[in-house]
């Protein structure tokens, strides 16, 4: 496969180190993407788009440029080449510590995302027919009980990828996605709720019928229905509290994830998303020996999915914490230099418009060996956390909160009456080191992870079992 | 990039015209140049030249919208066309507006021919952003030509330039930070930017470090933070929001009372100090500076056409083709210096930068957001420690009652935290509820 001219890249290349650069990238990055958004059940619209262009860097005298083209015209390009290396030039001129670019197992490769079902042959009409299906199957009332706004919003995608690094790197990649969102509004009374939800995995149409849409929507209906209607406060203090693999998910990303990304340990980040703890953090271990988190691209199917990432480099599974101990940074070639150390594989750019910078792919805990029942079973007086409903975490990952939408009172062992605005705040040391006990589910959630100037979202996993935490403060 | 953008937006218009009912196209041109800095130096010089294409269709009823970085965008437009036959009539749909929209043009020379050039060496030695010693941050210079074409006979053509950034300073490990946005170069707006981050650093540097306990506080916000939430109160009067179910003014009328009476917020789109600046919205209405919030009183809600159709309103000139957006804000500024603030803040918290602002409850305000960078805790008004990443938790209807002074010195702001260029002072409340890891 091939969708662009490569020899513009390979002049793209030439033209930048002709002019200086002792280091030159380029790729041509095309997204194809169809959203629709249905609002109850009425469809509001479609929306296509087509982001295509070329994406260039260049490392000049220790400055590191990038430069972007719409148009793939040899003129535009090399044009856009000569403007990454003046780019580089006028970050050169201020740098103290040359950019350098670390060994690495650079790939010459192509692969693509096999779809049962290739997006590109499904009509828009049966998409939207799909879509009102899934709608119509909602039950979004009752005891006076209802949820007057119903957001869905699909969108597939399809990204074509071709990198040339000037040190021998050459990917082609096709990478189909899919992926749902929906918003719901509830009201009960006077008292109102809103849940928002995230779906999304690699590969064709066939994907959609796996999300089973319409239950999920139904299963956070029946949330809200029982947040608002039969739920009480929650016991304060300190208590025995049981995630579900939902906030697991979200907790491994942002504490174990994004503060074991090189380039906020480095302070790359630092007046964006923000730094690390890591960066100034003395002690070797941040967990229980339960806890192992991992960030794997090449897990097939996830949304994160790549085998190589955007400077060439394979991909591969990287440890976080390994038994409560702090282990691998994420990193790209960049950071890795840095650290004296080969790039593992984390370089991820957005579009055409964004240079790679380190990122998670699919990021989760390793379970354990508890069913649900034992993770509860001894526990005295507690909390059953299922679903949240708000998070937020500090610039350095350090400090964090959750705020449950659907919990459960534990009492001897057993789920009893229904909570919510549960609220678990605790720093990442506390956190982790409070699991005691680990769950054999792992279920994956989908999500947007945000991070660089300009700002660039990309698709994530995130996912873990059911944990236990013992004796942490509920607000 | 050179290129005759109505003659290209004519030719696209001619493409589509005769398949459907209603069209417009929105064609420009975006150069920009952003130098990115982290532990004192430059970490990457960005250059974007950018041809975005976006087309609004309509036929019986039926509605798409797309956008194309393409450069020959036939075949993409083709499957744009054959798809809008297979979609359904649309309950959004209204019919485009009468075009009332003018032409408007603010360009800094000296930025359009950095973004051309791609060279800013003598300004960034002029901003001198990196003498504070150890800092990160963005200058990002950025040049917009545009045209709009429409079925509705919307001609018309907007150019613009901007000049914004955000520096963060260390100092050990204090840290302060603040941001900058205008339309037109000028270094002195940067530097005092810098020199307030810089402050900021310094003084909690010198202060020492205590935790504070979970509770209600008196609460200074500086522009940074007030600039992130005031945003959210803007977009909460989007029509939009309240259709999508995301707002907590859903269920308010114009004319009540939402507010703090202290509180006047409003959308300036034809403030050309201000990068958001235009003269029409993107289904060609003229666009109007109005205001949001009035004394408290919830004013105007953001409409295009269609949320005007849906809620039996009428447009304010905001469309996006989707959602009603504001264009530039501005909080009207009250009487009060930073020192006759501080005075009144007696015993609270000086808040100066924030992130991560995330809801548990849309429909009620009910939020958080972390805070981040210098944080002064005041005692009888003296400054007398610093505090850290503190959490605001509380609602927004409940806090922006609660504002006590505004202060009459205005800061324009723009940084990863306020997307929307916002002309804003610092806020004192009477009460937050602020939230902690124990």
């Amino acid at each position: 496969m091939s969708f662009v001219d490569e020899s513009v890249l390979e002049k793209a290349i030439n033209k930048m180190l002709s002019e200086g650069a002792s280091y030159a990238e380029a790729r041509y990055h095309e997204i194809r993407e169809t959203g629709i958004l249905l609002i109850n059940g009425a469809v509001m619209g479609v929306e296509q788009s087509v982001r295509s262009g070329i994406a260039l860097r260049a490392i000049v005298s220790g400055g590191l440029g990038f430069a972007s083209t719409t148009s793939t015209s040899t003129e535009a390009v090399e044009k856009a080449a000569l403007r990454a290396v003046a780019a580089a030039k006028t970050s050169a001129a201020g740098v103290k510590n040359p950019v350098r670019m670390s060994p690495a197992r650079l790939g010459r490769a192509k692969y693509s995302v096999a779809e049962k079902e290739p997006l590109e042959d499904i009509a828009i009409g049966d998409k939207i027919a799909s879509l009102l299906e899934e709608y119509k199957a909602l039950v979004p009332e009752r005891n006076g009980f209802r949820v007057p706004n119903i957001t869905m919003i699909y969108s597939d995608s399809v990204e074509y990828k071709v990198l040339v690094t000037s040190d021998g790197a050459y990917v082609e990649s096709r990478v189909p996605r899919v992926a749902a969102m929906y918003n719901l509004a509830a009201v009960y009374g006077a008292k109102r709720a809103n849940r928002f939800g995230e779906l999304g995995a690699s590969g064709g149409y066939e994907r959609l019928k796996e999300f089973r849409l319409s239950e999920k929507i139904q299963d956070d209906i029946n949330s809200l229905y029982i947040s608002l209607v039969e739920a009480k406060s929650p016991p304060r203090g300190k208590l025995d509290v049981v995630l579900s693999p939902e906030i697991v998910g979200l907790m491994v990303h942002e504490s174990a994830g994004h503060p074991s990304e090189a380039d906020r340990v480095l302070g790359r980040e630092a007046a964006q998303a923000g730094m690390s703890f890591r960066a100034t953090y003395k002690e070797e271990t941040i967990g229980s020996p339960a806890v192992t988190v991992v960030d794997d691209p090449t897990i097939p199917g996830s949304f994160g999915f790549y085998l190589y990432d955007d400077e060439g480099v394979a991909a591969r599974e990287r440890v976080l914490y390994d038994k409560g101990k702090l282990a691998e940074l994420l990193h790209n070639r960049e950071t890795a230099a840095i650290y004296g150390t080969e790039s593992n594989g984390a370089a991820r750019a957005m579009d055409y418009l964004s240079e790679p910078i380190v990122r998670m792919a699919n990021t989760y805990m390793k379970p354990g060996d508890y069913s649900f029942d034992e993770l509860i079973e001894d526990i005295k007086h507690g909390i059953y956390i299922k679903k949240y409903m708000e998070w937020n975490i500090d610039d350095i990952r350090w400090g964090q909160r959750y705020v449950g939408l659907e919990a459960y009172v534990i009492e001897n062992g057993e789920l009893g009456e229904p909570v919510t605005n549960v609220a678990l705040e605790v720093t990442t040391k506390e956190l982790y080191s409070s699991i005691d006990a680990v769950g054999k589910d792992l279920v994956f959630y989908a999500g947007i992870c945000g991070k660089g100037e300009p700002p660039q979202g990309v698709p994530v996993w995130m996912g873990g079992p059911h944990v236990r935490l013992r004796g942490v403060t509920i607000r | 990039m050179s290129i005759d953008l109505h003659a290209v937006a004519e030719s696209i218009a001619n493409k589509v015209k005769n398949r459907v009912d209603e069209y417009i196209v929105k064609l420009g041109v975006e150069n920009k140049l952003m130098i990115k800095y982290a532990r004192g130096e430059p970490s990457v010089t960005q250059s974007w030249q950018t041809l975005r294409l976006s087309l609004y269709l309509a036929k019986a009823g039926r509605i798409s919208v797309s956008s194309f970085s393409a450069e020959k965008p036939d075949e993409i437009l083709r499957k744009v066309l054959d798809s809008l036959e297979l979609l359904k009539p649309s309950p959004f749909y209204a019919p485009l507006p009468e075009p009332s929209g003018e032409n408007t043009e603010y360009v800094d020379k000296t930025i359009k021919t950095i973004v051309e050039e791609g060279d800013a060496t003598r300004q960034v030695e002029e901003i001198g952003f990196s003498e504070p010693g150890d800092v990160a941050g963005k200058i990002e210079f950025w040049h917009l030509k545009e045209v709009l074409l429409g079925s509705n006979g919307a001609d018309l053509r907007h150019e613009a330039t901007s000049f914004n950034g955000y520096i963060r300073v260390f100092e050990g490990e204090s840290s302060g930070q603040w941001s900058w946005t205008s339309t037109s170069y000028n270094p002195l707006i940067a530097r005092k930017a810098i020199e307030r981050a810089e402050e900021l650093a310094r003084q909690c540097a010198k202060l020492p470090k205590r935790r504070i306990e979970p509770g209600k506080y008196r609460v200074l916000l500086s522009p940074m933070v007030a600039g992130n939430l005031v945003e959210h109160i803007a977009m909460a009067a989007s029509a939009g929001s309240m259709i999508f179910g995301t707002s907590f003014f859903q269920g308010r009328k114009p004319g009540e009372k939402v507010l703090s009476e202290k509180l006047t917020l409003l959308d300036k789109p034809r403030d050309n100090t201000l990068p958001g600046f235009r003269g029409f919205d993107d289904e060609g209405v003229a666009t109007t500076n109005k205001a949001i919030i009035r004394k408290g009183v919830l004013e105007t809600i953001l409409h295009n056409t269609k949320t005007a159709k849906l809620m039996k309103a009428k447009t304010t000139g905001n469309a996006g083709w989707i959602m009603p957006a504001p264009f530039n804000l501005e909080v009207e500024p009250g009487d009060a210096t930073l020192d006759e603030l501080i005075s009144e803040l007696r015993n609270g918290i000086y808040i100066t930068n924030n992130w991560y602002t995330r809801f548990q409850n849309h429909v009620e305000g009910v939020f958080s957001t972390v805070s981040r960078d210098a944080v002064i805790v005041y005692e009888n008004s003296e400054p007398k420690y610093c505090t850290e990443r503190i959490r605001i938790a509380d609602t927004m209807p409940r806090l922006f009652s609660s504002i006590e002074l505004i202060e009459k010195e205005h800061w324009p702001i723009q940084w990863w935290e306020v997307n929307i260029p916002t002309r804003i002072s610092h806020i004192l409340f009477a009460e937050a509820n602020i939230s902690l890891p124990q």
